[in-house]
């Protein structure tokens, strides 16, 4: 067997963690983010707004859409740095049509195209060829990121269609319709992780592969899933966060990759596997956002939100650290 | 069969000690091969020195990032390190000959406390260094920008003998790089510390059981990235002559791939810091060879990933059959 086991978790370290700890990696997240929302409201007027609000699911939805899918990868003990570079090649690519709503069909084509190419390339290396996820991925982002710049010679050109821009920035009664969509989207893939075998099977296979083999588990299939699911997502939150900005360029979604990790994180998805919810990974993408939010109507300066944003980060993991 | 002479065994011997090696090698020489087929000025004298000279900032970064990788750590903030570290050099230097010196040895000490405190922050709160240096990359990079948000100070024109200064016709930046490697092989090989560096990589739960000093071989793995980045950080502000505050954000990953190219394992335990140095040449020899054959910045990137994607391929396939 050349597969070395990692011993679970409680054997490596007999230190139980103690009752604050505890209660505050169960329900620390569900406890931070009405916190920083109540902080918001108290501290600036204008935060709560339905305005403000609005703004706000607006802009939560593509993040959250690609942390969905990197909390996929992350309970398979994966990880996708390829995200970003998904996203801004599938709208680059996507917008170099003419514009016009009558490419709708051909762009969704191409995206999705680009997405399962994308999935279908960091599951087989990871899954087949065992390469470690952060390579992998890296090598897809790098990859993407040179077609991408080979294909609009650096310079992207094309419009978003119409039909885009109103899913991607478009409000109904202030309900944002990307924010629909990421509901659609998170409600779909919460009954596929939680209520479904194949989620049953997501969570053995990151808990631990021999078990997961043990019990007769296809674990590449497994594994080449979760990557599909994440590069689709990314693709989709491409599309719709070109909508939302209005135009293209060769960086659209640029620290996604880094933001997606970290939302998982905060949401309590663990880094080695087995361990992890859609609602975490929500909730993550919402606390980096609000956090974002506030910072700018604060007045604080804006070198602040990097910094909070790093500081939460670890905060968050050592909570989780047991 | 014949018998093997002393020194054809001596030969296997060291091939058998560093097979790891042969990857790197292999690619160097197909490069090498492909070059000089192409254009008679790849072997020129010119050429050659240029290839080692642009290797620098690549190799020195790299050299720490071996460091971290053997102990199954990695160093995401070296990139915000070496921003900082360059704008803090150019910005306190500030053209004053008299301030180079203080200021070139505190940034030193600087990027080195940094790492000590990474490695401080992945012991104390037990969180992976994979966050704990995004996190941390995240505050230097923002703290960054609070002291510049563009190009800052400047340096005296002797500064630029760091980058471009001959010693008797070796450059001096690259040489250094590879004298820095050597200090580093033989402090792994013969240094108690050294080899507890690789023990931790292997089997971190072992290497406790058996006592070995784990915090201290972090502290001394991050210091030492962290150095490396405040080395890179000096030499460029040495090349470009001034700081920027986002002069090193792409030396983050791209510090990763001569380790692996190098063979170093990204699960730790195995490889070393030659590999990572002879990683740095084969990237600067396919992108002097790229640009010898005219193509494009944009396929450079995809000739990247398509080495990385070839070299971790082949290194898993060695792995399993061995």
């Amino acid at each position: 067997m050349s597969e070395t086991v990692t011993p679970p978790l409680a054997a490596q370290d007999q230190r139980p963690p103690g009752p604050l700890r505890s209660l505050l990696s169960g329900y620390g997240l569900f406890l931070l983010l009405p916190a920083l929302l109540l902080i918001g409201g108290v501290i600036s007027p204008s935060f709560l707004s339905a305005g403000n609000v609005s703004n706000l699911l607006l802009q939560v939805a593509p993040l959250a859409i690609v942390a969905i899918g990197q909390s996929f990868v992350m309970i398979v003990r994966g990880l996708d740095l390829s995200v970003a570079s998904t996203m801004a090649t599938a709208a680059v690519i996507a917008t170099g049509f003419s514009g016009a709503n009558g490419d709708v069909f051909a762009i969704v084509a191409v995206v999705a195209a680009i997405g399962v190419a994308a999935g279908l390339i960091n599951g087989f290396l990871v899954a087949k060829r065992h390469v470690s996820p952060f390579l992998a991925t890296l090598a897809t982002m790098i990859l993407l990121q040179g077609f991408r710049f080979a294909y609009t010679q650096g310079a992207p050109s094309g419009n978003v269609p119409p039909l885009f821009r109103t899913l991607g920035a478009g409000k109904f009664d202030g309900i944002p319709c990307n924010f629909a969509i990421l509901l659609i989207l998170a409600a779909l893939l919460w009954i596929v992780l939680h209520r479904s075998a194949f989620g049953r099977r997501v969570f053995i296979v990151g808990g631990n592969p021999v078990t997961a083999r043990l019990f007769g588990i296809r674990a590449d299939r497994v594994t080449i899933s979760c990557y599909l699911i994440s590069s689709g997502l990314a693709a989709a939150a491409g599309l719709i966060l070109s909508g939302y900005v209005g135009l293209v360029d060769n960086w659209v979604g640029q620290g996604y990759e880094l933001d997606s990790i970290v939302a998982c994180v905060i949401g309590g998805v663990s880094l080695k596997g087995g361990r992890g919810s859609i609602p975490g990974a929500l909730a993550g993408a919402a606390i980096i956002v609000v956090i974002a939010n506030e910072v700018l109507l604060l007045g604080l300066p804006i070198q602040l939100q990097i910094i909070i944003k790093g500081i939460v980060i670890v905060l968050a993991a050592a909570l989780y650290a047991r | 069969m014949t018998q093997p002479t002393v020194a054809s065994a001596a030969i296997r011997r060291w091939f058998q000690n560093n097979a790891s090696l042969l990857g790197v090698i292999v690619l160097i020489a197909a490069v090498c091969v492909v070059g000089g087929w192409m254009t008679d000025r790849f072997f020129s004298l010119g050429n050659i020195v240029n290839v080692y000279e642009q290797s620098t900032d690549l190799a020195l970064v790299s050299i720490g990032q071996t460091l971290t990788i053997l102990t199954g750590g990695i160093d995401l903030s070296v990139g915000s390190l070496i921003s900082l570290s360059s704008c803090l050099t150019s910005g306190l230097i500030n053209g004053d000959p008299a301030r180079v010196i203080p200021v070139a040895a505190g940034v030193l000490a600087l990027g080195t406390l940094i790492g000590v405190l990474n490695a401080s922050l992945v012991v104390s709160l037990r969180v992976h260094p994979l966050i704990v240096t995004l996190g941390m990359g995240a505050i230097l990079q923002g703290a960054t920008l609070f002291y510049a948000m563009g190009p800052v100070g400047k340096v005296p024109r002797d500064f630029t003998f760091l980058a471009y200064g001959r010693v008797a016709g070796f450059p001096l930046g690259a040489t250094i790089a590879v004298a820095f490697c050597i200090l580093v092989t033989l402090f792994l090989r013969y240094v108690a510390l050294g080899r507890q560096i690789y023990a931790v990589g292997d089997d971190d739960n072992a290497a406790r059981l058996a006592g070995l000093p784990r915090t201290r071989v972090l502290a001394f793995v991050y210091g030492c990235s962290g150095f490396c980045c405040a080395a890179t950080g000096l030499y460029l502000v040495a090349r470009f002559g001034v700081g920027q505050p986002y002069t090193g954000v792409n030396y983050t990953l791209a510090s990763i791939t001569p380790v692996i190219l190098g063979g170093t394992a990204l699960s730790g335990g195995r490889g070393g810091v030659i590999g990572t140095l002879l990683g740095a040449y084969l990237i600067s020899l396919v992108n002097n060879l790229l640009n010898f054959m005219d193509v494009s910045k944009h396929y450079q990137l995809v000739a990247q990933a398509l080495i990385i994607i070839l070299a971790v391929s082949v290194y898993v396939q060695r792995r399993r059959t061995a």
